[in-house]
């Protein structure tokens, strides 16, 4: 027996080791089977999405009861069945966990008892505090002091919890539970209502509970702050110690026993702040009667009505979840457009509210989803206006921003977009990105001479001192009356005051943040200069003087009127932008007594940057046109040629400059003869070595189509032949019949007009096919694409109609040409401009405009360059392609067809996709870069450098150095060269112009020039060629072409690495004998040396920071 | 300098732009060999293959380098080594411009073979620009190519005409071939027929052949009937679950993967 066992307990151990790996391994692939896809997407290295792959037998195997009803309540409930997984995601996301509410449970059980043993106090008369300990602060302004009264601390007859926790509509991340403490009747008086006598005596209820549970260790911090961002009520914020410290924040709302004021001495006509108290003086003339206090007596009602509104709530949300589900996303909705904060915020409480009243009028269901609750009550908030048809329950104070959102929310609801979730829920909207004009008022204490001015004293009697409040309304509609058609909207936002420490006073209201306007413009607003008037023999005229004060002036017009007017200096398409500028400072001025000193408005600072060098108000909008209006007579010209072979048939921009995009527009040249050498038989200026680099002179491209001919050959080498005689033909009928100086090459004809130099490229329509075509050994012909037919098409057909397009949506959208072009200097500024093609970036910004949501379209470059940065940094390029809809082209069906096909071809495509409609399939603009380590370097930087400018824009004290953001970092290069300004021709349009650069061979007075001035002749960009071409293998080269000073190098890791000898691969490598074995590193002191021999003159220095590398 | 295992036989000499220079280049060279039976279009003895020209050498700089070893038949400088044999046009300045040079491989061929064996002793270093020899780089080269680049127009219309009026002789003779030939029967019997005939004929085009395709299905799908029997009803049936089921799929899959991006934080 013993042997036997013996024997089995030895045989049999390899049984179970080899059985349980195997289980083991079987269980795991079983798993892995069945949550395949799930790792295969999830797993963040790939991060790509892949397109499923179903079995047939999955697919079409008889449904269940269970699978047929999700599908059709998906169907007939929510959008989509994505957007019904996005939703129950998110809702996950925001949710309480269990486990923590009962951490939160057992928390406020603890606080419930504390309050209760908090010890009472002998009755005292208001005003005699000293009762009061030390190391605690009354949490209110007692102002006027002397206020009739007895006050004494009793524990409070009942603790209540109230709001979203008990609801389970509270969203993470900050989790309050507010607890309201109803004072015993014994505490109050008859007449507390009246003169803040009920808020006096519930702050000091505040303060002394305060001080007894800030001795207690259960909480980790006691603090005030103001509820809903009203000054007259504090609450008391308690915070768990120990780990939970962060998870929630109990509020205590103190709150008069129900029925202790009568609602009717609260209507919103009634007044319950005597003037005679508050400003110990009658109003003038006694007879007046006291002027209605609205604020003061919600504020109060709001508090009698706590436990009334929870229990409301609970029975009509009670157990249906979609209304949480609901109110749980309105919500997150809010937030992202930050209306939830501060005085006046639409707050959690009112959406639920809003709900409730919705059920009770039968516009919400209460088996809706939660989707639909959403829908509804943007659909609602969209087409109802609060300011005329207030509902009778009470609602926010600036009802126009939350219904212009709302407005904007559905417009996306309805549009069928794919990623319209996304947009809605997820996309924060902070006012910087999200209004054109945004301007700080401060120091806030300026605020009060306005009130004097604007002889508030009602309101300031009503808002219990609160200045900035009173003044609020006011402002803002003297600011919406000037500014007229200007104007789409204008919104403004208080960040909520902080909470403070019981032993401090409250903030004052001077420090209670900052007040912060924003301005939505409307761009066909902006371009009028003149605020036209009444006529001068009007009643009205006299209004018109008033408001305007010494601006208005009488005009005489063109049709005889003779009017009241303003005018607004502004020559510029910049100038005009800012007029909203110049009205508010007016406005402010005039009617408020705030001087300009104290507005900080964040409207054209970025512009200096796209500013041209003599110019300071312009931002060359001007100056493009220009250029654009010397294209369209040259292309009347080139139409009206006698004597071609073949009559032009169309004349098609090609270049940044014709679509308003090129960041610095040329301007005409008149050379100095003197700083050239002459080329006397070609009639051209050549550079001179001993003098400055002369200025760059960039050639724009026109590609010129003929009129279709059967006499073209059809072999590619004899078009190019037949092409190069068109050029010569055109050259010499230019000079002879418009006598413009033109010089012809194989491929192009340079033509000099009024200063500016057009490149002109003829254009025959079948030569991309002639390339394209391919003979296959059975003598069939197919059309396959080629680099060079590639090349030439993108040139000649795509480069045209991106042209004309982006030309046509700048005379939509003004704000495009500076946008795009702030773009493209940021870009470049970070030396990432080779990386990244003018037309790709061009198209990133025709994507703000063409495809705002969840904003409007950008007005000015400001605004719209904030959201390039935000647009860059958050797309997420590897799993979605950016659509661009030029001229609305596409539909929703052909766009949805392009998203499937993106994803079939993903791993074919570029790392960086755009479409358009003209290029639905391959994406030219980034097919040759940027490579993922560069579109990875521009991500991170747009990420890095959005907050830093809108931190910056936001500064209630001015933005500090606007160009910070422009500047790259040069710390990550392993190479730097440094060039010298003398050849470097575009030196003054560096981010920080240098005071003085080198004569570049120009005159200043206009004039055009027989000769042609010398082009394209860039020495930084000569060099940076050679030093791709010879070291492209082992070095990346960034550089600014926008007079950077600077060549930042990166060495390749990858070419460091020894490789074994082989003829194709020793470019710059030497021979080294490595253990034994022979092998090629680069020769990095020779490549050091042949950087500075390559770029002789140019050349400063190179700076080898050999600490970064080892070879 | 570690020197090359027999099999490799290579050999390394120095080079440097001028006295300046610290450190320096080294060209790979041996004499130029290709296997049996393929064609070279340079002279197998009397070639030196140069690997690793540096950017700053040209052509008229190498062949004054190795002139002391003989004297220098030609110099040609390409990007790649050649691999087969290919043939070589006369490359026009007006329609081939010269491309920006980078490392390249070079092929010296000496008038002597002599010249070969005496520049694989060659010890170096060689110095590409002298006093005597001045070899221009940095802003003097670019304001030469600048000038360079600016051409005789008058020389582009000669040029072109040439080729137009060769290129025009060519295709007559062509024409006038095919003219000859048409109709005739080759050795096997078979005719060509050509879009020159009495009948157009289809263009022997792929995008032809496709539409051709695309109408014969287009007239097979009118003939069928759809929703005709009830096995097509349940069919669609079927099909659109199975659409919604691999829709709901995908679906899973996109929030699985955002869900990995942390995409549902709205904070």
């Amino acid at each position: 027996m013993l042997d036997i066992d013996d024997f089995t307990l030895a045989s049999s151990p390899p049984w179970p080791q080899v059985m349980e790996p195997a289980l083991e391994g079987t269980g795991k692939e079983g798993k892995k089977e069945s949550s395949k896809k799930h790792t295969v997407a999830g797993s963040p290295g790939e991060g790509l999405w892949q397109p499923v792959k179903l079995s047939w037998a999955e697919l079409y195997k008889e449904p269940t009861n269970e699978e047929l009803n999700r599908l059709r309540e998906t169907e007939s409930l929510f959008h989509s069945s994505l957007l019904r997984l996005q939703v129950e995601e998110l809702l996950k996301e925001v949710r309480l966990s269990e486990k923590k509410k009962e951490r939160i449970d057992a928390f406020l059980r603890e606080v419930n008892q504390r309050i209760m043993r908090v010890p009472s106090t002998p009755e005292t008369e208001l005003t005699d505090q000293v009762w009061l300990p030390a190391g605690v602060q009354v949490p209110l302004h007692q102002v006027p002091y002397a206020v009739k009264g007895r006050f004494r601390f009793l524990p409070p007859a009942r603790v209540t919890v109230v709001g979203s926790y008990l609801l389970g509509t509270c969203i993470r991340p900050d989790i309050n539970v507010d607890v309201a403490l109803t004072m015993p009747r014994e505490i109050l008086q008859d007449k507390d209502g009246l003169n803040q006598r009920y808020f006096r005596k519930r702050a000091l209820y505040l303060a002394h509970l305060a001080h007894h549970l800030a001795q207690d260790p259960l909480f980790s911090s006691v603090r005030f702050s103001y509820t809903n961002g009203c000054h007259l009520k504090p609450s008391l914020l308690l915070r768990p110690h120990g780990k939970d410290e962060r998870l929630v924040t109990v509020r205590l709302h103190p709150c008069p026993p129900p029925d202790f004021f009568r609602p009717c001495r609260l209507l919103p006509s009634k007044n319950n702040v005597r003037s005679a108290w508050y400003r110990g003086q009658s109003p003038p003339g006694s007879g007046s009667p006291e002027p209605p206090t609205p604020h003061y007596n919600t504020w109060v009602l709001q508090d009698t009505a706590l436990e009334s509104h929870v229990q409301l709530l609970s029975t009509v949300l009670g157990s249906t979840l979609g209304l949480k589900d609901g109110v749980a996303l309105l919500k997150v909705w809010l937030r992202q457009r930050e209306l939830d904060k501060g005085l006046g915020g639409f707050s959690g409480f009112l959406v639920s509210m809003l709900v409730a009243f919705l059920v009770s009028t039968r516009k919400i269901h209460t088996t809706m989803s939660g989707y639909q609750v959403l829908r509804s009550i943007l659909q609602f908030l969209a087409t109802t206006d609060l300011t005329v048809n207030g509902i009778s329950l009470c609602l926010s104070s600036d009802p126009s921003l939350v219904q212009h959102e709302a407005r904007l929310s559905m417009v996306l609801l309805d549009s069928k977009a794919d990623d319209g979730f996304q947009l809605l829920l997820m996309t924060p909207k902070p006012m910087i990105r999200a209004f054109d004009h945004v301007l700080h008022l401060h120091p806030l204490s300026r605020l009060q001479a306005a009130c004097h001015r604007l002889k508030l004293w009602p309101e300031l009697q009503d808002h219990g001192g609160d200045y900035v409040s009173a003044t609020l309304g006011p402002l803002t509609t003297l600011l919406e009356q000037g500014l007229g058609s200007r104007l789409h909207l204008l919104a403004h936002s208080r960040p909520p005051v902080s909470e403070w420490d019981i032993s401090q006073d409250p903030p004052k209201h001077r420090d209670s943040g900052t007040l912060t306007l924003g301005l939505l413009l409307r761009p066909e607003g902006l371009t009028s200069v003149l605020e036209l008037g009444p006529e001068a023999d009007q009643p009205e005229a006299a209004d018109f003087r008033r408001f305007w004060g010494s601006r208005s002036e009488l005009r005489r017009f063109q049709d005889g009127a003779i009017r009241e007017a303003v005018v607004w200096e502004a020559a510029s398409m910049a100038q005009k932008r800012l007029i909203p500028h110049q009205v508010v400072t007016h406005l402010l001025a005039l009617h408020a007594d705030i001087p300009d000193t104290c507005v900080h408005y964040m409207g054209g600072l970025l512009e200096a940057l796209i500013q041209g060098l003599k110019e300071t108000s312009s931002t060359g909008e001007e100056a493009l046109a220009a250029v654009v209006r010397c294209y369209d007579d040259l292309s009347r010209q080139l139409w009206g040629l006698e004597g071609l072979p073949l009559t032009v048939s169309a004349v098609q921009g090609a270049h940044p400059v014709l679509r308003y995009t090129e960041v610095f527009p040329p301007a005409p040249v008149k050379p100095a003869y003197s700083f050239y050498e002459h080329l006397r038989e070609r009639a051209s200026l050549l550079p001179r070595p001993d003098k400055p680099c002369p200025a760059y002179v960039e050639p724009m491209t026109v590609v010129c189509h003929l009129e279709g001919s059967g006499q073209w050959p059809q072999d590619a080498e004899a078009i190019r032949r037949v092409r190069a005689a068109f050029q010569l033909r055109l050259a010499e009928l230019l000079t002879q019949q418009h006598g413009l100086r033109c010089r012809a090459t194989a491929t192009h004809t340079d033509v000099l007009k009024d200063g500016f130099v057009f490149r002109i490229r003829v254009a025959y329509q079948r030569e991309p096919q002639i390339l394209k075509e391919t003979r296959s050994p059975e003598g069939m012909i197919s059309l396959r694409d080629t680099p060079a037919s590639l090349r030439l098409e993108r040139d000649t057909r795509q480069l045209p109609l991106l042209t004309s397009a982006l030309h046509g949506l700048q005379q939509q959208h003004p704000a495009f040409s500076g946008v795009a072009r702030l773009a493209k200097r940021w870009v470049r500024a970070q030396l990432l401009g080779e990386g990244l093609t003018d037309e790709s970036l061009d198209l990133v910004a025709a994507a703000l405009f063409l495809h705002p949501e969840p904003f409007t379209p950008p007005s000015s470059p400001q605004v719209g360059f904030l959201r390039f940065l935000f647009l860059v940094s958050t797309f997420d390029w590897k799993n979605n392609p950016l659509i661009i809809n030029l001229n609305n082209e596409l539909t929703v069906e052909e766009q949805v067809e392009i998203r499937s096909g993106f994803l079939a071809t993903r791993l074919q495509l570029p790392v960086m996709v755009i479409f358009t409609p003209q290029d639905r399939k391959s994406s030219v603009w980034t097919q040759d870069g940027p490579s993922p380590q560069i579109l990875q370097r521009l991500v991170v930087l747009a990420a890095e450098a959005l907050p830093v400018l809108e931190k910056q824009l936001m500064d209630p004290r001015g933005p500090g150095d606007i160009r910070t953001v422009f500047r790259p970092p040069l710390d990550m290069y392993d190479v730097l060269i440094r060039l010298s300004p003398r050849h470097i021709p575009r030196h003054r349009q560096a981010v920080d112009s240098p005071a003085a650069s080198f004569c570049r061979g120009l005159l200043s007075e206009p004039g055009s020039s027989s000769l042609m001035p010398v082009l394209g002749y860039d020495p930084p960009q000569l060099y940076l060629a050679q030093l791709r071409e010879a070291f492209g293998d082992l070095a990346l080269f960034f550089y600014d072409q926008h007079g950077g000073e600077v060549i930042g190098v990166l060495w390749k890791p990858s070419s460091f690495q020894p490789q074994p000898f082989k003829a194709s691969n020793t470019k710059g490598r030497m021979v080294v004998s490595q253990v034994g074995e022979l092998m090629m590193v680069p020769n990095v002191e020779a490549i050091l040396e042949d950087f500075a021999i390559l770029g002789e003159g140019l050349v400063q220095a190179v700076e080898a920071r050999s600490e970064r590398w080892t070879v | 300098m570690p020197s090359f295992p027999a099999t490799i036989s290579l050999l390394a000499i120095p080079i440097k732009f001028s006295e300046k220079q610290q450190a320096s280049h080294y060209l790979y060279v041996r004499g130029h060999r290709v296997r049996e039976g393929t064609k070279s279009s340079w002279p197998q003895k009397r070639t030196l293959f140069v690997l690793n020209v540096p950017p700053y050498c040209t052509e008229e700089c190498l062949s004054r380098l190795l002139s002391p070893c003989g004297p220098v038949q030609s110099v040609e400088l390409q990007e790649k080594p050649d691999l087969a044999e290919t043939a070589k046009e006369p490359k026009s300045k007006f329609f081939h411009p010269k491309p920006v040079p980078g490392f390249q491989v070079a092929y010296v061929v000496f008038q002597k073979p002599g010249g070969v064996s005496a520049a694989l002793a060659l010890k170096g270093p060689l110095l590409v620009s002298t006093e005597s020899h001045p070899v221009k780089s940095g802003v003097h080269k670019w304001i030469r190519d600048y000038r360079d680049s600016v051409l005789d127009p008058e020389a582009l219309r000669v040029e072109v005409d040439t080729f137009m009026e060769t290129y025009d002789k060519k295709m007559a003779e062509e024409e006038a071939k095919a003219q000859e030939e048409e109709g005739v029967p080759d050795e096997e019997g078979w005719v060509k027929v050509t879009r020159r005939g009495r009948r157009p004929v289809l263009p022997r085009t792929e995008a032809a052949s496709l539409r051709v395709l695309e109408r014969e299905k287009r007239k097979r799908a009118r003939k069928e009937l759809l929703n005709f029997y009830a096995w097509q009803h349940r069919e669609t049936k079927m099909e659109h679950l199975a659409q919604l089921r691999k829709k709901f799929e995908e679906d899973k899959q996109r929030i699985e993967l955002m869900r990995a991006q942390r995409k549902f934080r709205p904070y």
